[in-house]
């Protein structure tokens, strides 16, 4: 017993100690994958492509017969590797539908696809487990991030030997920070309408290889997955790439995105959030000729989608708009599909302590005071207290290591994350079932007399979703609503066109067909898209 | 001092006898033309078009003529699998020819534009049949490396040349794709009905019709006026609706733009017609970015299209006219000015505001993405017809028409006549062939390749030139001496356009110290009031933002110690290599 007790507390302290436990790194994320199809025969798990540094991108299918059949979901994480909580989410989700008992999978996979991409930038990912860990965003692209003729040549430095990259403050009369009021480790911009006067130096851990006067600036770490995508794209910034879906990894998940016509919506677990506070409609943005906001039916969609989040219990979550070049814009704007993104775990709000006094929250917008009071809280030790140091590049001044541990802010220690997976699981099975379905339904063959008869058929959504976004309409590549027949042998059309496309079906929305044909036997009829579903039923003309 | 001067005189006489032997007899005497070889190592007939393997036949038999200065390579493959060649062409004796400031053209990337080809061909063709016996061009090939990719669409050129087409299809690549979203690829492509290998126009005579046959010239169709009965209907190009859905010739393959795959200001195909997924789908434009990428050298850049006779510079889009500042808009207009008036007929103008808009073209990315000068030519104009600008526009003038008709006897139309289309019933289809009206005829082939080579060599030749052309050496006492360099460029093309030195495209350019020992370096901003900036760290190796066109930098140095061993050594990647012992 005293045993257990032990190994419990020892189990304690070394999650404390590292705020990133539990994360996996691409090769354990690999294995875990793997595992899936051997849990459910619905599951499948295939490569879409490698990464820069020669890995593989993994997609998980789950789906209920012929995948590219069914309308589907695409769950994608990992685009910026500073958030391997977002990979750890939807390898769990996956992890989690797999166990679910083999009807209500299949249940709940009817005529419906899941697609899991958790690790998007695997390059980024594996540093989660790296002798020496920093906030890597980026891929294994070789890249001169800072243009000067020279790569990789300002890496960070670990100066005080924790194998961890955090923060120096340095004392210094040029300095902008100083101390917050809300919390005594934590540095704040001098504010000099409240009076303040800087007086430290806030730089990342390292020294100046290349003494161009600027503090690890050009270390490993190519691009950023997140900021290389078409829409909106930054060129010339930092981490963002040669031009636009530069990277292996970008065009890896557009070309899957692309072409399989059947994903109906993107869901992005990442660092932006569209979700839970919907973007309001702007017509001016939405009718220029770079479209720039939501097409206006979207918007109410989103709209929608969002109470449904909110309806799962997921609540509280913070402003993180969207940022350019991100995988979640490009989505919507350029492959015309419903698009959401969300961080999916964050600092739960305080609650006010019942009868007592309220409890002193930290100054809006002071994040890292914030998640330190929620860490101190559940005793997650995320913080390397201030020491000192001897810097060559300033000599004689006071300078100190230590900050807030990499990864820490939006990464909890991954036991946090599971009752945000399941309040996900919920909000995407509900999102399933209010999924669009094109049926064709009314249908009427008349006999005119003579040989000729009048088929008419009415195609129907009778899902809750619109079977494809407004924007989807302008998009080449997303295949629209038809309406087809096809005579056998001996029929001839009269009216009616043999191939009928019309824009999105709003829910509930119809439209009705019909064709005067001469001739019997058997026609069949096909209706739908691949984003609601497309039906077929056969007629026979006496 | 007699031995030694005989010695140099039977010297120069050795190498006047050396270069005369490369130097064919014909071109020594009248036979000669002025400007054209009279007897070249490579025979080309410049008035057809090439397929192929006639573009194989002329790069690789160039290579081997002039293997001192014609490399052939294949920069990678086409969606059909054809070769991307790619002919590097400098005085490979002289220098690295990779570090030589480049000169790009490719052609032909829209495929139906054939003679973009036939330009880069003579230009490689020029420069190497002419290294021998032109002064300016032995220089400029010492100088500088040309790197010239015929065409970029192999496969569609190819399907234009062998295949039936009119003169504007087969802008795509041919990358199969189901434009009308039914899930079937390509299936209903164009059909040449007479099997003539031109697909032109289809009439029928009808009582609602609203065209008629233009009276003085009954090739061409017209418009009835707004209160006449027209006589014919006009039913589109010759084909027919394959796969019965009631359109015709909707899903041709790929009917993408090649030119619209390119990773600057791209946007998407309900913007920019023609784009695909992302930028860089394409296993074409892949390479040729690929090649441009490995070559930093690459100064400047030429694109050959048609038609309409411009010399066209970006921005493709308004709202990029804010990278494009007045000190590289000078270099432009120098450039596109002098042009005018070397290829009568063409005008310099800009993509955006003189032709229209366009989003990821191939031009935007050389020069806003990798701050290449880059120039696209739209070959051959109805100027060039009757050596005027016609008063009226394209659809009232009849100048292809009486062109037709004066010079070419009939050869460019494809005369009306019946055909029984089993949609359409009684028809005629007649129209102008397909390399008619946007591909030159063939007697100004030759004369337009020359003047728009001369035009892109005037472009080349403005490339940076860098020399080192003072150094200065001050006693300073105590062991120390300081030395003072001026690089200049001698050309009108910065190593860096103020659009790169804004964003920091390509790294500086290294001003080096060699074989002393350097205690402090500086730039020298102003000589004459001893103002100077100090660079820290690597004082040996000075980097400049920059060395503008027909300007200098001035750097200094404190040594230590001896001098008489040292040398300056200029490193920019746009501007070449260049060093030079101290004084």
């Amino acid at each position: 017993m005293r045993i257990k007790l032990l190994f419990l507390g020892m189990f304690a302290i070394m999650t404390q100690t590292l705020a990133q436990s539990g994360y996996s790194s691409h090769s354990q994320l690999s294995t875990r994958l793997k595992a899936l199809p051997a849990k459910s025969k619905l599951a499948s798990v295939n490569s879409i492509g490698k990464s820069s540094g020669g890995k593989d991108i993994w997609a998980v299918t789950l789906s209920g017969g012929d995948h590219s059949k069914n309308k589907a979901v695409l769950i994608v994480a990992g685009a910026d590797g500073r958030h391997p909580a977002g990979t750890e989410m939807a390898a769990k989700l996956a992890e989690r539908l797999v166990s679910l008992p083999a009807d209500s999978l299949t249940g709940l996979l009817q005529n419906k696809t899941i697609y899991i991409i958790p690790g998007l930038n695997p390059d980024a990912l594996e540093q989660v487990s790296a002798q020496l860990k920093y906030e890597r965003s980026g891929n294994a692209a070789a890249r001169d991030d800072d243009r000067d003729g020279k790569t990789d040549e300002d890496p960070f430095e670990d100066l005080n030997g924790d194998g961890l990259i955090t923060r120096l403050r340095i004392e210094d009369p040029t300095g902008n920070y100083v101390i917050s009021k809300d919390d005594a480790r934590v540095l704040v911009k001098a504010d000099a309408a409240k009076g303040e006067n800087g007086r430290y130096l806030l730089i990342t851990e390292g020294t100046d290889n290349d003494k161009d006067g600027r503090f690890n600036e050009d270390g490993a770490g190519g691009v950023n997955i997140d900021k290389n995508f078409t829409y909106n794209y930054p060129m010339f910034e930092k981490e963002a790439g040669e031009y636009q879906a530069s990277e292996p990894e970008t065009r890896a998940f557009l070309d899957f995105l692309y072409k399989n016509t059947n994903i109906h919506t993107v869901f992005h677990f990442g660092l932006s959030n569209n979700l839970s506070e919907a973007t309001r409609f702007d017509r001016a943005n939405a009718s220029k000729r770079i479209i720039s906001g939501l097409q206006e039916k979207d918007a109410e969609v989103t709209d929608r989608v969002s109470k449904m989040y909110g309806k799962a219990g997921i609540t509280d979550a913070p402003v993180l708009p969207q940022t350019p070049g991100n995988l979640t814009q490009t989505a919507y704007y350029h492959a015309g599909r419903f698009s959401y993104s969300t961080p999916g775990w964050w600092i739960p709000k305080a609650k006010d302590q019942k009868g007592g006094a309220p409890a002193k929250k930290p100054e809006a917008g002071n994040a890292e005071a914030e998640y330190l009071k929620w860490a101190d809280a559940k005793g997650v030790n995320s913080f390397v207290p201030w020491t000192r140091v001897e810097h060559t590049d300033f000599p004689g001044k006071s300078v100190e290591v230590g900050g807030l541990m990499p990864y820490a802010l939006n990464n909890p220690p991954v036991q946090f994350l599971d009752s945000a997976v399941i309040r996900h699981q919920a909000f995407f099975t509900d999102y399933l079932k209010a999924m669009p379905r094109t049926e064709i339904v009314n249908t009427k063959v008349e006999s005119l007399g003579n040989g000729v008869s009048r088929v008419s058929v009415t195609v129907v959504n009778k899902g809750l979703l619109p079977t494809y976004p407004e924007i989807g309409e302008r998009v080449r590549f997303v295949y629209k609503v038809s309406c087809k027949i096809k005579l056998s042998e001996g029929q001839t059309l009269i009216s009616g066109k043999l191939n009928n496309y019309r824009g999105a079906l709003d829910a509930g929305e119809s439209e009705e067909y019909s064709w005067l044909i001469s001739g019997k036997g058997k026609v069949t009829v096909e209706g739908g898209s691949p984003t609601s579903g497309i039906s077929n039923l056969e007629l026979t003309l006496k | 001092m007699k031995k030694i001067l005989i010695l140099l005189i039977s010297l120069t006489a050795f190498h006047v006898k050396a270069q005369k032997t490369d130097i064919a007899a014909e071109d020594l005497n009248g036979i000669r033309a002025i400007g054209s070889p009279a007897n070249p190592k490579v025979k080309v007939y410049w008035n057809k078009y090439s397929d192929h393997a006639e573009i194989h036949r002329i790069s690789s038999d160039l290579a081997k003529a002039y293997p001192d200065l014609v490399k052939l390579q294949s920069i990678g493959k086409s969606v059909e699998g054809r070769d991307i060649w790619l002919m590097s062409i400098t005085d490979f004796k002289t220098g690295e020819a990779d570090r030589k400031p480049g000169f790009y053209i490719d052609g032909n990337i829209h495929a139906n534009e054939l003679q973009g080809t036939e330009v880069a061909l003579y230009t490689a063709w020029y420069l190497a049949e002419n290294f021998h016996t032109v002064d300016f061009i032995r220089e400029l090939l010492r100088d500088k490396v040309f790197y010239i990719a015929p065409t970029i669409s192999p496969d569609s050129r190819e399907y234009f040349i062998k295949q039936a087409n009119n003169p504007n299809s087969s802008r795509t690549g041919r990358m199969p794709m189901d434009d009308d979203g039914d899930g079937l690829i390509d299936e209903d492509l164009l059909d040449d009905l007479d099997g003539d290998g031109n697909i032109v126009m289809m009439r029928r005579k009808s009582p609602t019709g609203r065209y008629k046959v233009d009276c003085d010239n009954p090739q061409r169709m017209v418009l009835a006026k707004a209160d006449e009965p027209g006589e014919y209907e006009m039913l589109g190009y010759e084909g027919i609706d394959n796969d019965g859905d009631g359109r015709v010739n909707e899903d041709a393959v790929g009917t993408y733009d090649p030119n619209r795959d390119w990773g600057w200001n791209w946007q998407p195909d309900y913007i920019q017609r023609g784009a695909l997924y992302y930028p860089g789908m394409l296993p074409e434009t892949k390479a040729v970015k690929k090649f441009i990428l490995e070559h930093p050298n690459i100064a400047g850049a030429q694109s050959y299209h048609n038609y309409g006779g411009m010399f066209l510079r970006g921005p493709g889009a308004a709202d990029d006219e804010k990278y494009y500042s007045r000190a590289d808009v000078q270099v432009y207009d120098y450039i596109g000015k002098l042009g005018e008036k070397m290829v009568p007929g063409y005008n310099y103008f800009v993509i955006h505001k003189d032709l229209y808009t366009v989003f990821g073209g191939e031009i935007d990315w050389l020069a806003l993405g990798k701050g290449i000068f880059t120039f696209s030519n739209e070959l051959m104009t109805s100027y060039k017809l009757f050596n005027q600008k016609s008063s009226e526009g394209r659809f009232q003038n009849t100048e292809f028409e009486d062109f037709d008709k004066l010079l070419l006897f009939g050869d460019g139309y494809v005369k009306w006549k019946p055909f029984k289309h089993p949609q359409f019933g009684d028809i005629e289809i007649g129209g102008p062939k397909k390399n008619y009206i946007r591909n030159h005829p063939g007697f100004l082939l030759m004369e337009d390749s020359h003047r728009n080579m001369a035009f892109t060599i005037l472009h080349a030749h403005q490339m940076p030139k860098l020399e080192v052309v003072e150094t200065r050496k001050k006693d300073l006492g105590g062991g120390l001496t300081e030395i003072t360099a001026t690089v200049m460029n001698r050309r009108i093309i910065p190593t860096h356009s103020a659009h790169d030195v804004r964003y920091k495209i390509e790294r500086p350019d290294y001003i080096s110290l060699k074989g002393a020992s350097v205690l402090a370096g500086m730039i020298v901003e102003n000589e004459d009031f001893g103002v100077t900036k100090e660079q820290k760290m690597q004082p040996e190796k000075i980097a400049v933002e920059n060395i503008p066109g027909m300007g200098f930098v001035k750097v200094r140095w404190i040594v230590k110690g001896k001098t008489d061993t040292a040398s300056v050594e200029v490193d920019s990647a746009k501007g070449g290599l260049v060093s030079q012992k101290l004084q």
